[in-house]
């Protein structure tokens, strides 16, 4: 159940983009033990949509055996800071596979990019350029890559960091 | 399994909201299956000795095949139809996300039908012009099915089949085509394991990977009724077949039925011993030359005379008139 405990907190968090609210005791410059403090670990998960014997809809999450066009799945990230010491500035960078769209109800305050990570904002600030000069609104379609950004994690802080996406 | 475990509870409860945003409705247009989607994710952040970069594991899955069809009457309406042969014109398109080969089907008995047609053979456009050419189209044997169509590929697909005699003009028959994927077909979400391209696994779309679409036919029998009748005119006021008497002959051509008759001509011989009155010859009141060419009739003594309505449609006459002088 710590486990748990420790995600749910996390994924408060993130969606609501802002940094935990922990004590940073440790600051840059302060030497650390660990060669690799933090450690990702990525994710999939499909979010499956069940009806029950009333006919209610629900959605679960399950491995994702079978994906077909139109099937949305979670992409997940773990990040837990294994050191003593915290780390600041922290960034995660997804660039989004070919395959799928952001989801049409991302977020939208998740800082995005739909030029390859050339610049950031939120979607609704973002344009497209077409080859003949028009400029359009970006949509969920366009989003190339995803990034998150955390002020610090403490020592021993984890968390998880997700986006939804629909398969094309 | 505690981990994923909690996982799904996270997500069910945070997900929640966005039922809505979730569809499984299947784009035409998808992702081919055996595509893999890769995700990794990259953190940049400051520690203890600068900048540090570090990536997670990428994960990976494959999209697997989704089976899907559709099919639709390529007539732009009832196909005019007699005794005999007619042609029905279908496509059907894959609209899954990997190549498929669909098994077809026509059914003459569709509810409704005022007669029934029987199937001949089921060809494939070969040639891809739209236009059903004997010996150059593929006619399918059993089962017929198309060769495999690649994701978003629609065929253009014959029916041939042959009116019975003993229709009556006006009746209508439709003909159902039906297309099935040939991996399987079943309710949506039905999975066929490992049937998929690369292995992957196959899986019914929303069409339940088969379709099926009805082309009418409308039979259009024609026919062309001539009445022909002669007033005389005698030199003396009577109507006595003498010679020098007039006749006017009247020719009566009445097209009957739903469809049309194309190039209808009307030809008649000058009577022996009469002989022809130039430039009598009238259609519908209006006076045609008996030169050849500059319109629709000639005449003449020797090869009597010819006219030419072209195409005329059903449920309407036309009368042709001219003039012999009795020798």
């Amino acid at each position: 159940m710590n486990t748990f405990a420790k995600f749910a907190a996390a994924l408060c968090a993130t969606s609501l983009f802002a940094a935990p609210a922990f004590a940073q005791d440790a600051g840059p410059g302060e030497t650390l033990g660990a060669t690799t403090p933090v450690e990702l670990s990525g994710d999939v998960l499909l979010a499956k949509t069940v009806s029950d014997a009333s006919g209610v809809e629900r959605i679960e999450l399950v491995e994702p055996d079978l994906i077909v066009p139109g099937d949305r799945l979670v992409f997940g990230t773990m990040y837990k800071n294994s050191s003593a010491e915290a780390v600041t500035n922290f960034t995660v960078t997804n660039p989004l596979p070919e395959a799928v769209r952001l989801a049409p109800d991302a977020d939208a305050e998740l800082v995005v990019s739909v030029d390859g990570a050339k610049t950031w904002g939120i979607l609704a600030n973002l344009t497209i350029v077409s080859a003949n000069g028009a400029e359009r609104s970006a949509i969920h379609a366009d989003v190339t890559h995803v990034r998150w950004t955390l002020d610090a994690i403490a020592p021993g802080e984890s968390g998880r960091l997700e986006y939804q996406a629909i398969i094309r | 399994m505690k981990y994923a475990q909690s996982l799904i509870q996270l997500g069910a409860t945070a997900l929640t909201v966005s039922v809505a945003g979730v569809s499984s409705a299947a784009l035409a247009e998808g992702v081919d299956a055996g595509s893999l989607i890769e995700n990794t994710a990259t953190a940049t952040y400051d520690g203890g000795a600068g900048s540090v970069t570090v990536d997670s594991n990428t994960v990976t899955v494959r999209v697997d095949e989704l089976l899907d069809v559709t099919t639709t009457s390529l007539d732009a309406g009832p196909i005019s139809a007699a005794p005999g042969e007619v042609v029905l014109t279908f496509e059907v398109t894959n609209t899954g996300n990997g190549p498929e080969a669909f098994e077809l089907t026509a059914n003459p008995t569709v509810p409704g039908n005022e007669f029934e047609t029987v199937i001949e053979s089921i060809a494939v456009d070969t040639n891809e012009n739209g236009v059903y050419d004997e010996g150059v189209d593929e006619i399918l044997t059993g089962p017929e099915t198309t060769s495999s169509l690649a994701a978003d590929d629609a065929i253009t697909v014959f029916v041939i089949a042959t009116v019975p005699s003993g229709v009556a003009d006006g009746d209508q028959s439709q003909v159902q085509l039906t297309a099935a994927a040939q991996t399987g077909t079943g309710t949506p979400g039905t999975v066929f394991a490992g049937a998929g391209v690369g292995g992957a696994d196959a899986v019914v779309g929303t069409t339940a990977a088969t379709a099926s679409a009805t082309g009418s036919l409308a039979v259009g029998i024609t026919t062309v009724d001539l009445t022909k009748s002669a007033t005389i005119a005698d030199p003396f006021g009577g109507d006595s077949a003498v010679p020098g008497a007039v006749v006017t002959f009247t020719i009566v051509a009445e097209v009957a039925g739903s469809g049309s008759v194309d190039d209808l001509v009307v030809a008649d011989a000058i009577p022996t011993d009469t002989t022809y009155v130039a430039g009598t010859l009238a259609l519908g009141g209006a006076s045609l030359t008996d030169a050849a060419g500059d319109d629709a009739g000639q005449a003449s003594n020797a090869s009597g005379i010819s006219v030419d309505l072209g195409t005329v449609s059903g449920g309407t006459s036309q009368t042709i008139t001219f003039d012999v002088t009795i020798n």
